[in-house]
């Protein structure tokens, strides 16, 4: 989204966001909507934009994509660099940097948000009400508390809002944000884990072609397991292809 | 490349076309193979390293790409674009089909387990189906050449639902893994016996196939050609004979027959032309997959044939059978935080665990017939679009649920057999028509007690495993919701059965179809039953033992 429509995005006091909730300026792909009906009734806690956004209708990549060099959706995205922002700064909440391993926001993790909520399928269509949805809540309650937009606020104070709704415990006024946040991560944490660094982290040591015979588990690995049998009463299984 | 008429046309380049092709011109007959679907290489559109990270959406499954974006699988799917098929009231059934060169093989499981003594006369044994027309014995020398040509890595055992292969046919399997090995010492406390997994993946090299190099999944083909598939062995094999012709994009959509029992005539929609042509041989094989070859003779039907060619038993498209499938998994506390290594193995189990039950059974503990495996699923597989899922929180304390997380979940699949029942069968539908104007099957679904009480044990069995490793089991679904749709497990046979009479099936011993003088049946439509073990092996065992029964028809001159 250009400066031009970040100055569009409403600037709204807690009792304005009611009206605004229901409205997202957000171009070709989004169509503002009044707010729905239920929504007048929603409690200050709980003012989830209730938004209609218009479908996404371009194709996918079809049944015979080229798979060795397509690497990204051919469909156009839809989020907004105002959205863009939002979901950088969550990403980086949810995956921060931690030592030499970069956080999810360093990795462009948004990205891929941009490209799954973009996407014309049904199950990523699923997602994407709620995750747009929820990048609206928060700027909304981030005005509620804090008096300014989620990207102006302090490392703290965003931290703060999400660490109310990233439990599935949570208060019952956050439900909708619960679940929507839960969907937010999910790719956020994959995308994360996905990249070389992620990767890394996580310990995945496949994906490098082995000549000769597969060498089974290590040392480590298998004194580990004598361990685990150990604790679990189990005796070591006896392949009966090895006699 | 061959020319002139054919002796043999065969329809469908999956398992069971490759396999006919490949005998038939090794026999020194020449083939035309027709196949609906492109030309396919997968020397050159295999992805074999891209990361889930180089593919839109991190490869998650998408209506397009029901698999995963880097699945072989090519114009196909549960649905292909114009070309629908319908179900009856009440029936969920799906239905699997490529459209490629090669067809389902190119992403199969590559499981290769024989069917054993037990599996070839259950109705003996039980009262329930039908019984094959011959034993294990008569096969069992097709499964070690089958097993040799193929390249099958495993280890023989003596387990009783295992027939071991001959020496030197089976390749050397890999080792077992650290969840593997936690799941057979369960299962042995729990009494029963895991075994090395058989499975279609060279670890020495054959022919001009590479031996496996322990990375990459398998269901994106191989272009080493370490996994099998017929577009990287049996296809280029056959053409090395100078005999066979592919010709792609033919959508068979019936057989001509003449009033002496004679095919003479094949046709076919060239999906790019869209016209209509037909081609003849002295022989025709059917191996278009179960579902469709029993469309073709369905709509082969005529004022001569009202009910379809090769039906006079009016079997064909009956029988349909899938196997059951169920799952259940959990988080292994003793697994959490483990000690990383390089799990990948051949992407796939490296042992599982075969049906022990036939002592039970024998003893009427058990309260259903038949049998069923389980199959594993754990690893420290290569992060996806799934990867964290289920974790909650946020910051260095997720990441680190992540990582203490990883590997130490497994999940068991089960796969077991299904009795044929008058309710599970597939007929064409009256009105619908694909986009090439070809009638479209109709199928009718309804799993049996049978089933649903081989998935309750099951289930009860896997809680136990699981319980046995210390983890805590999710409550148990019902059998009626833990079973996998009809079809969903991809095994579809049944549907032009073998049998030892024209009137309860449709073709003879050999595949040969009693009705007709020069039309064979090479793929899982023949199966007089469907055991539990993964159709594909027998079903290239069949298809070399029949097409080889054809070629020396075809040299005496019988057909």
């Amino acid at each position: 989204m250009s400066e031009q429509r970040r100055d569009r995005l409403p600037r709204i006091s807690r009792r304005e966001s009611l009206k605004w909730f229901g409205m997202v300026l957000a171009g070709n792909a989004l169509t503002p909507y009044p707010v729905d009906a239920a929504a007048s009734n929603v409690s200050a806690d709980d003012h989830w934009p209730m938004l209609k956004l218009a479908p996404v209708t371009a194709p996918g990549y079809g049944q015979d994509p080229d798979l060795v060099a397509m690497t990204a959706g051919p469909w156009p995205r839809t989020l907004s660099t105002g959205e863009l922002d939002i979901v950088r700064l969550v990403a980086g909440i949810v995956i921060p940097r931690e030592g030499d391993v970069p956080s999810a926001a360093e990795l462009q993790v948004e990205d891929v948000v941009d490209e799954w909520v973009s996407a014309p399928y049904e199950g990523q269509q699923r997602d994407r009400v709620p995750i747009v949805s929820l990048l609206v809540w928060l700027d909304a309650e981030s005005e509620r508390r804090f008096g300014h937009r989620f990207a102006d606020v302090s490392d703290a104070q965003r931290v703060a809002i999400v660490d109310d709704i990233a439990w599935w415990d949570a208060d019952a006024i956050y439900r909708r944000p619960v679940q929507a946040f839960d969907r937010l991560r999910s790719i956020i944490v994959a995308a994360f884990f996905c990249t070389p660094e992620g990767s890394s982290d996580l310990g995945y040591l496949g994906g490098k072609p082995i000549a000769g015979d597969y060498p089974g588990p290590t040392e480590a690995a298998l004194h580990h397991l004598a361990g685990v049998l150990e604790s679990l009463g189990l005796v070591a299984w006896v392949d009966p292809a090895a006699g | 490349m061959a020319t002139g008429t054919p002796d043999v046309v065969v329809v469908g380049s999956g398992a069971g076309g490759a396999m006919a092709a490949y005998v038939l011109t090794k026999a020194g007959h020449r083939v035309l193979m027709l196949e609906a679907g492109r030309d396919y290489d997968p020397k050159t559109e295999t992805p074999m390293f891209q990361e889930s990270r180089d593919a839109p959406l991190l490869g998650a499954s998408t209506s397009d790409k029901n698999f995963g974006y880097y699945d072989a699988t090519v114009d196909g799917g549960w649905q292909v674009p114009g070309e629908p098929y319908t179900m009856s009231d009440g029936t969920e059934f799906l239905w699997w089909r490529s459209r490629m060169l090669g067809g389902r093989t190119n992403h199969w499981g590559r499981y290769s387990l024989r069917f054993s003594e037990h599996d070839f006369k259950g109705y003996t044994r039980d009262g329930l189906g039908a019984d094959w027309p011959f034993d294990y014995d008569e096969l069992a020398p097709w499964y070690d050449r089958t097993e040799t040509l193929v390249g099958v890595c495993g280890a023989n055992t003596g387990h009783p639902d295992m027939p071991d292969s001959s020496p030197g046919v089976l390749q050397p399997p890999p080792k077992a893994r650290v969840p593997e090995l936690l799941i057979a010492a369960a299962a042995q406390k729990l009494g029963i016996a895991a075994a090395p997994m058989h499975r279609a993946v060279l670890t020495r090299p054959l022919d001009d196939r590479a031996p496996c190099f322990w990375a990459t999944p398998c269901g994106r083909g191989c272009s080493i050609g370490a996994a099998f598939q017929t577009t990287t062995s049996l296809l280029p094999l056959a053409k090395k004979t100078g005999l066979l012709t592919i010709r792609t994009d033919a959508m068979v959509s019936a057989v001509d027959v003449d009033a002496q029992g004679r095919v003479t005539a094949v046709r076919y929609v060239h999906r790019k032309t869209g016209k209509t042509e037909s081609v003849s041989g002295r022989a025709v094989v059917l191996a278009a997959s179960a579902c469709e070859s029993a469309r073709i003779l369905l709509n082969s039907r005529n004022e001569r044939f009202p009910n379809g060619v090769a039906n006079s038993s009016g079997q064909v498209g009956r029988n349909l059978m899938d196997s059951t499938g169920a799952g259940l998994g959990a988080t292994i506390p003793a697994l959490v935080g483990r000690p990383r290594y390089n799990e990948d193995g051949h992407t796939a189990n490296h042992i599982f665990i075969p049906w022990w039950g036939h002592e039970q059974q024998v003893k009427g503990e058990l309260d259903f017939p038949r049998g069923y495996h389980f199959e594993i699923g754990s690893g420290f597989g290569a992060p996806n679009a799934w990867t964290g899922a289920g974790v909650q929180g946020y910051g260095t304390a997720l990441k680190q649920q992540v990582r203490e997380s990883y590997g130490a979940h497994v999940y068991f699949a089960l796969r077991g057999e299904m009795l044929p029942n008058r309710d599970c069968y597939m007929d064409i539908d009256d009105i619908v028509r694909d986009k090439w104007g070809i009638p479209v099957p109709r199928f009718h679904w309804r799993w049996a007690d049978h089933e649903l009480k081989q998935v309750a044990h099951g289930l009860t069995t896997m809680k136990a495993l699981i319980e046995t490793m210390g983890g805590e089991a999710p409550a148990l679904p019902t059998p009626e919701e833990a079973i996998r749709k009809g079809g969903e497990i991809i095994h579809e046979v049944g549907t032009t059965r073998m049998g030892t009479s024209p009137k309860d099936s449709v073709t003879n011993p050999w595949g040969k179809a009693w009705d007709l003088r020069n039309l064979y049946v090479t793929d899982g439509g023949v199966f007089a039953s469907n055991p539990h073990k993964n159709c594909t092996l027998t079903l290239m065992t069949l298809a070399m033992r029949n097409a080889d029964h054809l070629a020396g028809e075809l040299a005496k001159g019988v057909v």
